[in-house]
């Protein structure tokens, strides 16, 4: 199989006056499964588009293994794409839609069979083969739409968001499979979603999109970890991350962020970025709660829900509120007062929208 | 118990408009039809005995009437020439459409907002008013009389609504499925053929039939466009033949036979394709 590394270099389009991309670079080392995430209307759809050679970009340049392949049709480009609605050839069977990218190819009868059957053992969709798409159910039309870009052995695999139209439980299982059908056969994949679960459990690589402009790029662990703005902070995380705006004062030689009703020693840290506005973030996880009063910030809890594997309190410090994961041995009550502690390390820090 | 009274009312009424639309249909349709049939397979002899005679014996069919106006009035021609004409026309009346239903559509280039709007404004000029000067026009380059001629009037006559029904059916076709083939190495006249073209088959269906009907009874060029007999489609024939034979008046009826049931027989047989969504099952959402 041959695998293609792919750099996207300046890519900017914008349809009529509406921008949607704007200088978006990005390279995707072969092998690697890329996720392009983010929101609906961020552009990530345009750009595979732009990348499979059915929308051209109006500036910029796609290149496959370093070479550009912006003067290649879609077909000259040797990329296979997964679409969200499967766009299954609804008057051919299964083997015939499997078959068809290879028909075109010129490839012998005998080998297409040969390699539609393996494909279809490797999927266990051996019994669908005779059928047309509209006997199937969604899911298997999904897996169909997966076969048809696998049994083609391309250079790229573009899926836009593939996995949205299934229902949630088929949908965790499908995402465990693509996983182990990737680690298989190191096909450098662009995945798009605006799903952070599948980004997280899918992606080697993630590039965060938003507004056209790409936020941030890199592995799920580092742009968890490190959100590189604002944006990037909010998106990634369920619960989401409690975010709060305030003032940086400096009192006896120590800073402090100054919140809604709230104060935290931020140590001997950002001592000059006195008086300026910042915005605080703090993942629900890193949050820790004592009952010792006087240690940290005194909260009120408003509200717990505990989801089985886990307990989510919804608290108030001052006049803001706060998301709390917590022990599942000790869960709090409404009404109770709590006292949290958190560690200047697990503080995520934005100034003007950019990380600190 | 009032709103009872009400639809009852309401079903009363629709009762009655159905039986009113059934004899309406049977007086201005169904009974000249029958008429025809039945004229047509009755002897000279007994038309004029029995003028006002309705009923039909099958004992007494009398096929004499159908072998006189193929085989010495010339209809076994005039046969020929509508089919070739109606054919010729559909053909080329769909692969037109149908490239260019699909370019005004899919692709993009200069001007194309204007010809998706203009082709209908083709089909509002009505055929009485083209007719005089394409007769003049047809007649100074000596190209009146010819059947293909007549095939490239009636294509310009059809082409519009042609297109526009295509046009319409080819919008509401999944891009993405298109797209699928685009990747999958078909160029775009292979994703016409191999894609758009069988999941279009429901539209395509309807525009022939809808060509063919036009070219098929077609009345007013081909009767003036035409004058040699040799080169006469079906319905010429037909009013040739009711001038010219006083009589005869089965003869003509067979004759208006040979023309109605074609059409008949095409409909029955294509009806259940025109109906039939074939996406069916491509997407999902």
């Amino acid at each position: 199989m041959i695998v293609a590394s792919l750099t996207m270099k300046s890519i900017t389009k914008s349809f009529g006056k509406v921008s949607v991309l704007r200088e978006v670079n990005i390279h995707v080392e072969d092998g690697t499964f890329c996720v392009l995430l983010g929101p609906s209307g961020c552009g990530k759809s345009t750009l595979l588009n732009i990348i499979a050679g059915l929308t051209p970009q109006d500036s910029g340049s796609v290149l496959l293994d370093g070479e550009s392949v912006d003067h290649l049709a879609p077909r000259e480009r040797d990329v296979a794409m997964v679409f969200q609605s499967y766009a299954l050839y609804p008057h051919m069977t299964v083997a015939k839609n499997l078959g068809f990218g290879l028909r075109m190819r010129g490839v012998d009868r005998e080998e297409i069979e040969h390699k539609v059957h393996d494909i279809a053992r490797l999927l266990g969709i051996e019994e669908l083969l005779e059928r047309k798409p509209r006997e199937l159910s969604g899911g298997q039309r999904q897996r169909i739409a997966m076969g048809r870009a696998l049994v083609r052995q391309p250079r790229l695999f573009l899926l836009d968001e593939p996995l949205s139209n299934l229902d949630a439980r088929l949908r965790a299982n499908v995402r465990l499979e693509l996983k182990q059908i990737h680690q298989q056969f190191r096909g450098t994949v662009v995945y798009v979603t605006h799903d952070q679960v599948e980004a997280m459990t899918l992606g080697d690589q993630i590039v965060v999109l938003h507004e056209g402009i790409v936020r941030q790029q890199g592995s799920p662990e580092a742009i968890y970890a490190r959100p590189a703005d604002r944006f990037v902070a909010a998106f990634l995380g369920t619960p989401e991350m409690n975010l709060y705006s305030g003032t940086i004062m400096i009192r006896e030689g120590r800073a402090f962020f100054e919140g809604k009703g709230f104060s935290l020693n931020l140590g001997d840290t950002l001592m000059d970025h006195a008086n300026e506005v910042i915005e605080m973030g703090v993942r629900p996880e890193d949050v820790r709660t004592t009952h010792g009063a006087g240690l940290g910030l005194q909260a009120e809890v408003e509200m717990v829900s505990n989801i089985g594997s886990e307990i989510y309190v919804y608290a108030r410090i001052g006049r803001e509120r706060i998301t709390v994961k917590a022990p599942k041995d000790t869960p709090p009550k409404s009404g109770q007062t709590l006292f949290l502690t958190i560690s200047r390390d697990a503080l995520h820090l934005f100034h003007r929208g950019r990380r600190l | 118990m009032r709103h009872r009274g009400r639809e009852g009312i309401e079903e009363a009424i629709i009762r009655i408009l159905r039986i009113a639309g059934i004899l309406f249909f049977i007086v201005v349709v169904a009974f000249p039809f029958y008429w025809m049939v039945v004229s047509s397979f009755r002897s000279l002899q007994e038309l004029l005995m029995n003028p006002d005679n309705l009923g039909l014996d099958i004992r007494t069919l009398d096929f004499t009437a159908y072998g006189e106006v193929l085989f010495e009035h010339g209809f076994q021609q005039y046969i020929f020439n509508s089919a070739y004409v109606a054919v010729l026309t559909v053909l080329l009346s769909l692969s037109l459409a149908t490239l260019g239903g699909y370019a005004v559509t899919r692709l993009y280039f200069r001007g194309q907002a204007f010809m998706s709007l203009s082709i209908l404004v083709i089909y509002m000029f009505p055929a009485i008013v083209l007719v005089i000067p394409l007769y003049v026009v047809f007649s100074w380059l000596g190209l009146r009389d010819s059947i293909h001629v007549l095939i490239l009037v009636y294509l310009a006559q059809t082409l519009p609504v042609a297109l526009y029904m295509l046009r319409s059916y080819f919008q509401n076709l999944p891009a993405e499925i298109e797209y699928a083939g685009l990747t999958d190495r078909c160029t775009r006249l292979g994703v016409i053929w191999r894609i758009v073209i069988p999941l279009s088959a429901p539209a395509l269906t309807s525009v022939a039939l809808y060509t063919f009907m036009i070219a098929w009874n077609e009345f007013l060029f081909s009767f003036l466009f035409l004058d040699s007999p040799e080169k006469f489609t079906l319905s010429r024939g037909v009013v040739q033949l009711a001038g010219s034979v006083h009589l005869s008046k089965q003869l003509v009826m067979a004759a208006s036979v040979l023309v109605t049931v074609p059409i008949v027989v095409l409909f029955l047989f294509f009806e259940r394709h025109l109906v039939r969504g074939l996406t069916a099952g491509a997407m999902e959402g």
